[in-house]
């Protein structure tokens, strides 16, 4: 039969690989520095060092980003591109479109890490950066597609391996997560308003949010762990057969999921309970995958020890069985009623960045730069410490955010036998977890340190290898004898790479539309509340600031209908407060007290003291100074245009609001000017600087129908 | 009361469509995975990270 088949020989482009891992080692060092400064600023807020672009507001999402898509993003493309051509037997693609693919990538994050110190952001948690970043990410994205799809095209193996279907189901989900959330109207070259308001844009973001973590955190990963694991143990995987069953069940199920990020809020309530049930449900294939992979090692537990590659990997799993256990459990409304908007959620999300990412990237590293510069690893033994400092500090991590957490919620909900809260004062709570924020940001220090050490054997791996040489290998190329007589249907549709990629595309489509759509129609169920008006010019420009600042990583904006909730904070949220919200603001975290009900609790000129000195206002507090506020000119020429934009996605501003916004802006600056004066000798100028809008907005947070009887 | 029912608005067929739709899938390709003859494809299948050396 062989004598029909043509012989072809070709070699990989392990450039690009390197590059990637290089760029993977840089960004993760970046990543894990910002993170362990955002942690001291938590614990000690003078850390923030009282300079804009280096508040916690700011710096957070750059660490996000920076975490998410610059250091697990350069990983698993070079992961993906390392075991890609070496599974398919095949080059890849274009070598121009994987050097566009890594430069554009590499600029994304560069602007990035201009724009988010800058206070450039949509204001959307995990996806802040602004719509040119976000078309230059499509682009890119596409190119990455085009470039991985003609690769299998011009494939030399029949069968695709289980691990480039996780690939598909990435490359595919992420492009329709990333549009869908990032559609907004764009008001300047840096500045825009999602299409999306209130509980839409809350489900759609949490939808987004929530599978970025799957199908560019967990999907990606799993394929790789397919490939290296049995690389790297030189044996099969455990079962093939249900590494089948976990991609099928993990696709379809992981994409219903995000409502369990909104429960208790005013999405309704079929929602919560299909993204709770679903998230429970996603235990099993999780765990599917996680003992695929650790029982792949079965009678090599001897080189767990020894390996690093292993080891790492072999841990990361074990990390990730613990993640995928634990975010089922916080899916439960009876346990996320505790867990929610307390710092057990970042222990969890960081077992699984940390404990499932970051190791399983360690592993993969040393697997890559030994292979990549064809030498054995600089020192065995750097490895082994670097493994325990980063397993100790991830374990400091964890456990002190699960007591932080713990701690936070019990006291927030803690109440007398008179049905008084026992703990009315927020900063109380705060003050009594800070301890256990110093211990966290010793645990992260402790995995920065980790990382170092790996950056400098990986350096020195590289250094006393080489890469001049290309290898060459042949295969024979495909044609109708490279698959058997009699195959099955199915067989013949696993090699047809389109139409795999369409039925994943359909897999994560049934549940995103089952979700979405009727909520994208929510405009028909929930009812404009006339007591509800749109913002003024002066507290839209607020709100601005707000985002600006990143506010909402400290602050929620939503009541949940929970008892010690409503004495705290006043009447439960109603869909209908949120309508005129581009882009929602109810926040995942309360680092700080919920704002959704705090205008007129205090007067202006304690917000104008809390945002200058917030120490000075509330002793104990962690929040950092916003002194610039006070000298920074607020831009009323744009308010026309914002107020036009908002119109757009139709926010009933009138025609002659709009004309006349720099005036009634003014004037309603004017009025908080002179309150200030009377009330605190501040001088009239102050109604031309930021603070006031600030002030204005925070002022009318929640009062349109915290004030009204409503029946 | 009028916001309690918007928050409940009844789209029952949504969840139980979507438990049919999980079902269903989940029971035809647990059984074409497990099916007897394709036993020894997807055993051959497992090898193939490892079948070449193009490291």
């Amino acid at each position: 039969m062989n004598k029909t088949r043509r012989l072809e020989s070709f070699s990989y482009d392990d450039q690009i690989v390197r590059w990637f891992v290089i760029a993977t080692v840089i960004w993760g060092a970046v990543a894990m520095l910002l993170g362990v400064t955002i942690a001291f600023q938590l614990a000690d807020w003078r850390v923030n060092l009282g300079l804009p672009w280096t508040t916690f507001g700011r710096l957070r999402p750059l660490h996000t980003n920076a975490a998410v898509f610059a250091f697990c993003g350069n990983a698993l493309f070079g992961g993906i591109y390392y075991s890609h051509q070496r599974l398919l037997k095949a080059r890849l693609f274009s070598d121009v479109l994987s050097r566009i693919h890594f430069w554009g990538w590499q600029a994304i994050i560069v602007l990035a890490a201009v724009t988010l110190p800058l206070g450039i952001s949509s204001g959307k948690e995990y996806a802040e950066l602004e719509w040119p970043i976000d078309i230059l990410i499509a682009v890119i994205w596409v190119v990455f597609a085009v470039n991985f799809f003609g690769t299998i095209i011009r494939r030399r193996e029949r069968h695709i391996y289980v691990a480039i279907w996780f690939y598909i189901s990435t490359v595919i989900t992420v492009a329709v997560l990333h549009i869908v959330n990032s559609i907004a109207l764009p008001v300047s070259l840096t500045k825009s308003y999602s299409v999306y308001s209130g509980v839409q844009d809350a489900l759609v973001q949490w939808w987004y949010g929530h599978n970025a973590v799957a199908f560019f955190l967990t999907t990606p990963f799993l394929g790789l762990m397919y490939y290296f694991i049995p690389k790297a143990a030189n044996r099969p995987v455990y079962s093939y057969r249900l590494s089948i069953i976990h991609f099928w069940s993990l696709v379809f199920i992981y994409i219903w999921a995000g409502p369990h990020h909104l429960l208790y809020t005013t999405l309704p309530e079929w929602a919560q309970t299909l993204g709770m049930v679903f998230s429970v449900a996603l235990w099993m294939p999780s765990w599917g995958g996680m003992i695929n992979g650790l029982m792949t090692l079965r009678g090599v537990w001897g080189k767990v020890r020894t390996e690093p590659t292993l080891r790492f990997m072999a841990t990361a799993l074990t990390f990730y069985g613990m993640s995928t256990f634990e975010g089922p459990l916080l899916s439960i409304k009876s346990v996320n009623a505790i867990a929610h908007f307390t710092d057990w959620i970042p222990g969890h999300v960081h077992s699984g960045t940390i404990g499932w990412n970051y190791m399983f990237i360690a592993g993969i590293l040393y697997y890559l730069v030994s292979k990549l510069w064809n030498t054995e690893i600089y020192s065995k033994r750097l490895a082994s410490i670097q493994f325990w400092t980063a397993t100790i500090g991830l374990v400091l991590y964890i456990i002190s955010m699960w007591v932080a957490g713990v701690t936070q919620s019990l006291m927030w909900s803690a109440m007398d036998e008179a049905g008084r809260l026992v703990y009315p004062n927020f900063i109380e709570t705060v003050v009594r977890i800070v301890p256990m924020y110093w211990v966290r940001a010793v645990g992260g220090t402790l995995v920065f340190v980790s990382f170092l050490i790996m950056l400098y054997n990986l350096y020195k791996t590289a250094k006393k290898g080489s890469c001049d040489t290309v290898e060459v290998y042949e295969a024979y190329a495909l044609d109708a004898t490279s698959i058997e007589a009699g195959a099955t249907k199915h067989r013949s549709l696993e090699g047809m790479p389109m139409i795999f990629a369409v039925l994943s595309l359909v897999a994560i489509l049934v549940g995103s539309a089952i979700e979405i759509v009727p909520s994208l129609l929510s405009n028909n169920y929930v009812e404009r509340m006339s007591v509800v008006k749109p913002y003024t010019g002066l507290e839209l420009a607020g709100r601005d600031i707000y985002i600006r600042e990143g506010c909402y990583l400290c602050h929620s904006q939503t009541i949940r209908p929970m008892t010690h909730e409503v004495l705290r904070y006043g009447k439960a949220s109603e869909a209908a407060e949120f309508v005129y919200d581009h882009p929602f603001q109810w926040g995942s975290k309360r680092t700080g007290p919920d704002l959704a009900r705090v205008g007129g609790k205090y007067s202006n000129m304690w917000h104008y003291r809390h945002f200058l000195k917030p120490q000075e206002v509330t002793a104990g507090s962690i929040m950092p100074r916003y002194t610039w506020l006070f000298s920074r000119g607020l831009d009323y020429t744009s308010l026309p245009k914002k107020m036009a934009v908002m119109q757009t996605l139709g926010v009933p501003y009138t025609t002659e609001e709009i004309d006349n916004s720099v005036a009634s802006a003014t004037a309603q600056a004017n009025v908080i000017a002179q309150d200030l004066q009377a009330n605190g000798g501040v001088p009239l100028e102050i109604q031309n600087k930021e603070v006031v809008a600030l002030i204005a907005y925070i002022q009318r947070l929640g009062t349109d129908y915290g004030k009204a009887e409503v029946p | 009361m009028k916001q309690a029912a918007l928050k409940n608005f009844d789209l029952t067929w949504v969840p139980i469509s979507g438990l049919v739709i999980f079902v269903v899938c989940f029971a035809v390709y647990t059984y074409w995975t497990y099916k007897k003859s394709n036993k020894d494809f997807y055993e051959k299948a497992a090898f193939i990270p490892l079948e070449n050396n193009h490291e």
